[in-house]
This record gives structure tokens, sequence and C-alpha cells, in this order.
């Protein structure tokens, strides 16, 4: 009963949750004169499975796939590493100043980033960084807020016990934190991943900000510039959307099961 | 040099005090380096008339002063914001803990399911906002299609500014799956063997959400709280692209206010004061939630004494 | 001596290697805001600048609907690229170069003559043009042939008014599928929306641009936009803008509504959606005289660039024939070229010239004050509520004017 309950429940959400995706897909699929019928064409009569090439040919999308692919993979990496270092800092040790400098870095979070675009630009400016990707790649090695809130949050879950096993058996903090948290963490380090993949992929703001050249531009840029003052591209936004759309959901498919992985719960507590 | 026990040990307690330093310098470095100058830049601007080209001048509070007594839009947006932030906090947690609950049973398909809930997340901006335009239509929208075969007259949703809020809600909570993650990456950590023993001892499945799950993920509940209230501040991108604002300003967000000043009137000294209110505001709303924090959330792992943690 | 050589040749060694191709070619920085389609246009004429000009090169960025974000951040930081499509002078002029006297100078090289004046006046401020044109449009009404034939209506005529509009509008109306005759919006430019009120002898601002009581509130721009309201509630017009801003042109290309009041931007996206298409003038409020607005592409130096004669140089390039002809997507500025083409005769192309040749008289008003932007937000405000049948046009719009007194001074 609960379970036919909880299948109902979940069917059905999905079915809402997935029908933006279906409904690109098919607009992406779609002749131009289907795209504007209504009632709502649900389905194409034939299906235009040249609309993807034609889109991807459209623009040099091979370029910003490859730097796309930088940009995301250098900054991952950075994100992880910076974040979880400095969200081990605030949950594992009392300091002077911990609790005003925690909310200092919350409150890095609550800046709009209206006011903080010129002074950057200007900065990235004197370093020589615009038109290049490293606005896109460097800060994300000096831990983004909300991950080490994050993190810290998670880490603050897992028992001080082990914490004080280990230093018993002689372990320093860095090894604490390399053995021992460093895998406990793995659930909240691939979400942080997940995460940070999502708005590096999707980062619309940064590259128009700080790049100019069409041969430094990412996939959201390419994108972007389906949609003109007047008029857009809808068969080519929903195509490109599409596309974009595989390469996180097939990774995020593979990296959920992790998320699941709850090492703690069972083994280590027990 | 290692001769001298003293000094080994002496230089081992200070490498000991600076260890925790040294784990959150990443963090401290970016902050100095990228925030901390921009911020400042940000607070000088807001007591400047600074267009984007032309003669900065020094004016002092003249551009709080004219945002808080002289310019309504100011309190319309405040009070839009607030309206929408009582709406989407509670149910982003509320839907995304029911979500998490769920995914956390062993179901069959259930890494589809995850992959499903999370897939809005994963479209970009330009086209969901196609896509919400579509289902929104007044006249040719597929929710009032569906409506209108159920024999019910759909109103226009973002056209009538009694429904546009609570459809940019809808809207904005189709993102919700950030925030599922998260607490089934909190519910992880819970061990399984507490709800064993409850469910040996008869406890039902209702009294162990509320007794069980909800304060052993209290940390995790504290960070979407906090967070989703940040995320309704911001709130920009959905209602920029869908409705403008409006109709008759009904959608018409603070971060849009600020938006507006510093993009469409190009007052970048105005627009760093009304930035700096809203950071204010939330500030003042986050410390509260994390000064009742300690009566409500519980840290399995929070350090007992000094001791412990400094080794 | 000899060690000073050797520092001399290292310095000038990483010079090169520091500036890298920067030294062996002039780079102009050029943006656009064009999409896609037309940004190989853009290219298109780069390339043969290009040619025409050895060791110069030029870096093509195009942003698209983030243009003016970008512009915002890239002069806000004190780099903005060389030159640029404008069309906010008003915040923007004090770092532009003024063209005036580099027009003088080269006057007869460019042939001047050949471009029509109200074009170059629209990139004033203060009297100084701030802005070489490249394209531009003109409004017109599109309208579906296949759907008037269907219906037995008869096709726009010269000379046509609003009224004669409306009453073609109501016979296309069908509830069943959902057909209206033209479609209206509720959250139109401003830019664009004043051509109405010109059209109907006022207009949002008076032309020395101090006073907005009695001219954005007037009777003659409460009896445009009551009538707009009024073609919504007759449903002779379905409305658009809430929601999505291109609408009306899907609805057009989906074959429901039959007419569509837009510019050359819309042509290629109908053509492509394979309507079978013609082009009225926009229609006249009784026997008054018809204005339409002119959006023009036009192109501005940024003040503090490296090498100004270069940039002019390239400005110029834009709107020689060479370069006007290969814009497909917009109408020539040169008279010469459009009667080259033969689309001053075209029924395509001619309702577009025909209202150029009167729109000449009107100033927009964001040219005209300097708080435009913040009075525009009163406006768009009043227009909305109107359109949505919360209160009346003259309520609304005195509202705004009473809004807006602050922003006057």
């Amino acid at each position: 009963m609960v379970r036919a309950l909880t299948y109902g429940v979940l069917i059905f959400l999905s079915a809402l949750f997935i029908m933006p995706f279906c409904w690109t897909f098919v607009t992406a699929v779609k002749s131009i004169p289907e795209l504007y019928q209504y009632p709502p064409v649900f389905w194409p009569s034939a299906l235009q499975w040249e609309n993807f090439a034609t889109a991807w040919f459209k623009q040099p999308f091979d370029i910003y796939l490859k730097n796309s692919l930088i940009v995301v993979v250098l900054s991952t990496f950075g994100q992880l590493l910076s974040s979880s270092l400095v969200a081990f800092g605030f949950a594992r040790f009392h300091f002077k100043g911990r609790d005003a400098i925690f909310i200092l870095l919350l409150s890095t979070m609550m800046i709009p980033w209206d006011v903080k675009m010129i002074p950057l630009y200007m900065e990235f400016n004197m370093l020589g960084w615009i038109n290049t990707l490293k606005p896109l790649i460097v800060p994300a090695y000096f831990a983004d807020a909300f991950f080490v809130f994050l993190l810290r949050q998670y880490i603050m879950t897992v028992p001080v016990e082990i914490d004080e096993a280990a230093r018993m058996d002689g372990a320093n903090s860095w090894q604490i934190y390399w053995r021992i948290h460093l895998p406990l963490m793995m659930p909240a380090l691939v979400l942080v991943g997940t995460f940070h993949f999502m708005n590096a992929w999707n980062d619309y703001l940064g590259p128009l900000i700080y790049l100019n050249d069409q041969s430094k531009y990412t996939l959201t840029l390419g994108l972007s510039m389906f949609k003109g003052l007047h008029e857009t591209d809808i068969t080519s936004i929903a195509a490109i959307t599409v596309i974009l759309c595989i390469p996180p959901l097939i990774l995020f498919f593979f990296a959920q099961r992790y998320i699941m992985n709850g090492a703690i719960g069972s083994s280590v507590k027990g | 040099m290692g001769t001298n026990p003293d000094s080994a040990a002496q230089r081992s307690r200070t490498l000991e005090k600076l260890t925790p330093y040294l784990f959150i310098s990443p963090w401290i470095l970016g902050f100095l380096a990228f925030t901390l100058g921009p911020l400042l830049f940000s607070l000088v601007m807001s007591f400047y008339d600074w267009p984007v080209v032309g003669e900065r001048t020094f004016i002092g509070i003249e551009n709080y002063e004219i945002m808080l007594t002289q310019d309504p839009l100011f309190w319309d947006s405040l009070w839009v914001t607030i309206k929408f932030g009582l709406f989407f906090v509670p149910f982003n947690i509320i839907l995304g803990l029911l979500l998490a609950v769920l995914l956390n049973q062993r179901v069959i398909g259930s890494g589809i399911f995850r992959t499903i809930f999370y897939l809005p997340s994963v479209i970009s901006g330009v086209a969901l906002v196609t896509i919400w335009a579509w289902i929104y239509s007044h006249e040719y929208g597929i929710l009032n299609f569906l409506l209108g075969l159920a024999g019910i007259e759909g109103p226009n949703w973002l056209g009538d500014p009694s429904w546009s809020l609570l459809a940019i809600v809808v809207a904005s909570l189709w993102g919700l799956g950030g925030t599922m993650l998260i607490l089934l990456t909190g519910l992880q950590s819970i061990p399984k063997e507490l709800y064993e023993a409850a469910k040996i001892s008869g406890v039902p499945a209702w009294a162990r959400l509320l007794f069980i799950t909800i304060p052993m993920l209290s940390p995790m509940l504290l960070f979407t709280f906090i967070t989703s209230i940040i995320a309704a501040f911001q709130q920009l991108t959905i209602a920029l692209l869908l409705t403008g604002g409006g109709p008759l300003e009904s959608t018409y967000f603070f971060a849009m206010y600020i938006y507006d000043n510093a993009f469409k009137h190009f007052e970048m000294g105005f627009a760093a004061a009304n930035s700096w209110v809203m950071f204010l505001i939330i500030l003042a709303l986050s410390l509260f939630v994390m000064k009742s924090s300690s009566a409500w959330v519980y840290y399995e792992g929070e350090m007992k004494n000094k001791e412990n943690a400094d080794g | 001596m000899k060690n000073l050589k050797k520092l001399a040749l290292a310095s000038a060694v990483a010079a090169l290697t520091i500036g890298g191709t920067a030294v062996a070619e002039d780079v102009i920085r050029f943006a656009t805001w064009n999409g896609e389609e037309n940004l190989e246009i853009q290219y298109e004429i780069a390339k043969l600048f290009e040619a025409e000009n050895p060791g110069v090169k030029v870096q093509v960025e195009s942003y698209a609907d983030g243009y003016d974000k970008k512009l915002i951040a890239a002069f806000g930081a004190g780099s903005p690229p060389d030159v640029m499509y404008m069309w906010n002078y008003p915040k923007y002029y004090k770092s532009l170069l003024p063209l005036d006297d580099l027009m003088a100078r080269d006057a007869e090289e460019m042939n001047l003559s050949d471009i029509p004046a109200a074009l170059i006046n629209t990139t004033r401020i203060d009297g100084k043009a701030y802005g070489m044109p490249a394209g531009f449009t003109t409004h017109v009404v599109f309208y579906n042939k296949d759907m008037f034939a269907a219906a037995g209506v008869e096709e726009p005529k010269e000379g046509w008014t609003w009224a004669d509009l409306r009453e073609k509008a109501a016979k296309f109306r069908d509830k069943e599928s959902k057909t209206y005759g033209i479609a209206v919006s509720a959250k139109p430019d401003p830019f664009d929306f004043e051509q109405f009120l010109w059209s109907n002898g006022t207009r949002f601002i008076s032309q020395d641009g101090k006073t907005i009581d009695g001219f954005m509130n007037s009777p003659e721009a409460v009896e445009v936009l009551d009538m707009f309201a009024e073609m919504a509630r007759n449903e002779e017009a379905v409305m658009v803008g809430v929601g999505e801003n291109s609408s009306s042109s899907a609805l057009f290309k989906g074959g429901k509504i039959a007419m569509f009041q837009s510019a050359m931007w819309s042509k290629a996206g109908i053509e492509a959606a394979g309507i079978n298409y013609g082009v009225a003038h926009l229609p006249s409020f009784g026997d008054k005289p018809v204005h339409s607005s002119v959006p023009a592409s036009a192109m501005s130096v940024a003040k503090d660039g490296k090498n100004l004669e270069l940039a002019w140089k390239y400005v110029k390039f834009f709107s020689s024939p060479a370069a006007v002809k290969l814009r497909t997507n917009d109408l020539p500025i040169r008279t010469s070229v459009a009667e080259e083409l033969n689309m001053t005769s075209d029924p395509v192309f001619k309702p577009f010239f025909d209202i150029l040749a009167v729109s000449d008289r009107e100033t927009n008003a964001f040219l005209k004050h300097e708080n435009w932007g913040k009075i525009q937000t009163n406006l768009e405000r009043a227009i909305e509520a109107t359109m949505l049948g919360k209160g009346d046009a003259k309520t609304n719009l005195d509202d705004a004017v009473a809004r807006s007194a602050r922003h006057l001074n």
C-alpha cells in the first residue's frame, strides 16, 4: 500500500519534472511550420534529426566545447580540493576568530553580483586575464562559500570519536583530513562536484563579461547567440540545449550512486 | 636542529596552532584577492553619483536617502521579494525533503528518478524560459489547454497580477532538484541502526521521520534554510526573462530593482547602495537563523570541548 | 656599450614575445549585438576590410542578447572595444568620439549626400553625431496573403487607416481556432511605440525635452493608447507581451494572426516559416501624416581608443556601398544602393522606403532628456496597466506624468 503510494507520487512528480526536457527535445526535431502550430504539435509528423547537426555547425561549437571542458574540468578539481580543505578547517578546529570568519564567509554568498562586476572586471583587466579562461577557472581554487558551508555541515554530522581514535593512533590533522574525512565526505563531494560542474557548464554571465573573442567562447555563450535582439532561433536553441544536457546527465546518472553510498551509516558507526 | 627537544616541541605546537589557519587559507586568500577589493569598491561607489561613463561625484548618503524616502520602487520590490520568499523557502525545503525521503527508500529505478528530478537544474536558463512561456501563455499555453480539456477556463498566469507571483514561485520550485540532492546526501549520514531499533520498538513511520530523520538532518536543513533565503532574495533570472517584473510590478523583485538601476539606468552608485541594503537584510536574517539554530540543530560531530580540538 | 646593446636587444625580444601579434598587426576590437545569422554578415564585412587593409586584424566580438551588459562592464572598467554598435547615446556619448568633423573632412569620399540625414540624426546628442549608420529599418505591417484570400478580406491599400485595419482585423477572429486579426503588446518598447503618437500628432516629451505634461498624457496620446486597449478588448487583436517578447512573431508564423506590425528584423524569419506574405504601410490616424520610428544600426568609436584614425576608417567602410550591399537583414542606408537593387519599387521593400522619406520630423524621446530611462519606467507601467484593463489611458498616463515629475530636472 505504502509502496504503491510511493511509486504513484514518484511517477506523477517525475512526469512533471521530465516535461521540460521532452518538450525541448520535441521542439528541436520539429519542422519550422510545426513549431508555431496551435494546438501544439506534441509529436512531429517527421523527426528532423538534421536540426542537431545544422545548429551545431552554425557556429564553431567544437571550439566552444573545448573551452567549456577546460573550464569545467580544471575548476571542478580546484573547487573540490579547496572547499573540502576549508570546510574541514571550519568543522574540526576551534581557533581564534573562527565564528567571525565563518560569518564573513557566509556573507560572501549574499553579495549581489551587479556591483561586483565592474570592480572585478577592472581587477582581471589589470592582471591581463580578460579574454582568457582564467577568470572562470582560478577563483574556483579559492573555495566557494556555498560549497564550504555545505561540506562543513556534512562533516559536522560525522562523530568526533572517529577523529579522536585516529589521533590516538598517531595521525596528524592532514592525515585525518586526507585518509578519513575525504573518503567519508564522498557523497557530499560528489554533490559539490555535480553542483560546481553544472554551475560552470551553464554559466553565462562570467563568460559573457570576461571573454571577447569567439575563439575563447564557451558553449552557453554560443547558445545565447541564437537569441537575437528581435528574433529567436527557437529550433537551434532547443537542439543545442538538448546536446548540452546530455554529458552532465550521463555523468550525473553515474555520480548519483556515490551520493547514495552512505559509508558512515553502515560501516564506521556500527 | 632536532637535538633540542624543547624547541622541536615548541615548533610542532606552533605548527598545531597554525594548522587550522592553513586549512582555511585558500578561502582567506581568495577573499583577499577577489572579494574584499570589489566589496570595498562597491561601498565607496554607494556614496557617489557614479554613472558608467562620465564624472563621478561624491554625494554622501544621498543614494541611501533617496532609496528609503523617495523611491516607492524600493519598498514595492522589497515587499514582492518577501512575499516570494514566504512561499518559496518553505515549499523548497518541504518538497525537497519529501522527495529526498521518498528516494532514500529502496525503490526500483531510484537512480533514474533522482536523475529526472535533477533534470530541470541541468537545462540552461535560455531554454527554461522558453518552456515556461509555452506552459503559461494565456491563449496558447499548454496549461490552459489542459485546463480547458477539464472544462476550466485558465487565468492569464503571467498577465494577471494576482497570479503572476505564484506562477514565478512554481517555475522557481522546478529547480528544487538541488535541494533534494543536498537533503538526500544528508540522509546518508544517519545511521541505519537508529531506524532499525525504532522499528523494533514499534515506533510508527511518521514518528521516525519526526524524531529521528529531522533532528539528524538538521545541519543540512539549516544549510538549505539559509541558502534558500539567499536564493529568494537574489531571485532574478526567471522573472526577468518571463515577466520582466510585471504585470504592474507584481513580480518586480528586489534583485531586479538593483539590476535595473545598474543596467537600465546606469546608476552604479545607486545600485551599489541598493546592494548594500540587500546585503545587510540577508545578513541579518541569516544571523538570526544561525543564532536560533543552536536550539534546533543537532551536530553529531560537534566538538565537546576545546581540548579535543586543539589536540 | 656592448651591454647596453644587449639590453636593448633583450627588451626588444621581450616586447615582441609579450606583445605577440600586436606588434606585427593593428588590431581593431569591434563589438556587435548581432546574433548568429546577422553575425555572418559582420564577419564578411570585416574580412573584406582586412583584405583591403593588409596588416590590420579585426577582432569581431559578438554578444547578442548580452550586449548591453557587456558594454557596461567594459566601459565601466575603462576598456571598451574600439568600434561598436550603439543605440544608447545619452548614456555613453561622453566616452564616444564625435564624428561630425571626420564626416565633414571625408564627405566627398563618403558621398554623404547619398545617405538620408534622418539616419545620422538618430545618433545626435546636443547636435553632435556620435554614430555612423550602417543599416536601418522602418516599421511596416506584414500580412498573410493566404489568410486574407481565404477570409475574403481585401488586402491593405496605400493610405489605409487604423480604422481600416481594425475593420479587417475583426473579420479574422475565430474563437475555435484562436485566430485573430493582429497582435497588440501590453509591453511595447516605448522607442517604437512613440511612432503611433507621432502619427497622431503628439510625442512623449516636448521638442525641447523639458515638458511631458500635455504631451505624454495629451488627448492624442490617450486616444492612441485607448485604441490599442480597445482592440484587445474587442478581440480584434490578441494581446501579447505578457510572458514572451517574440510571441507576436511566433503567432504570425503559425498563422494565428493575419497581420503583424513589425520591422525588417522579422522578414527573414517569416520567409523561413514559409508564409506567403505581403508588406503594407503603417496605417494612419485619419488623415494625419504617418511617421515611423527609424531604428538604425549605427557604429561608434570609443574616444580613448589607441588608433582612432583606423577605427574611423573601419566605421566608414561599414557605410561604403560594398559593405551596405552585404547587409541583407536590414535596409541599405545608401539611396543609390537601394535604387540599384530596385528596392524603392519592389512591393516588399517600397513601404519601408516610402515611410523613411516622411519620417524625419521627430526625435526619439530618449535622446531629449538624460533621465528618460526613469520616466520611461513610469510610462511603461501606464501602458501596461491600460492594456491589462486596470484603469483607462487618461488616468494611467496622468499618473505616469505625476510620478515622473521628480526625474524631469
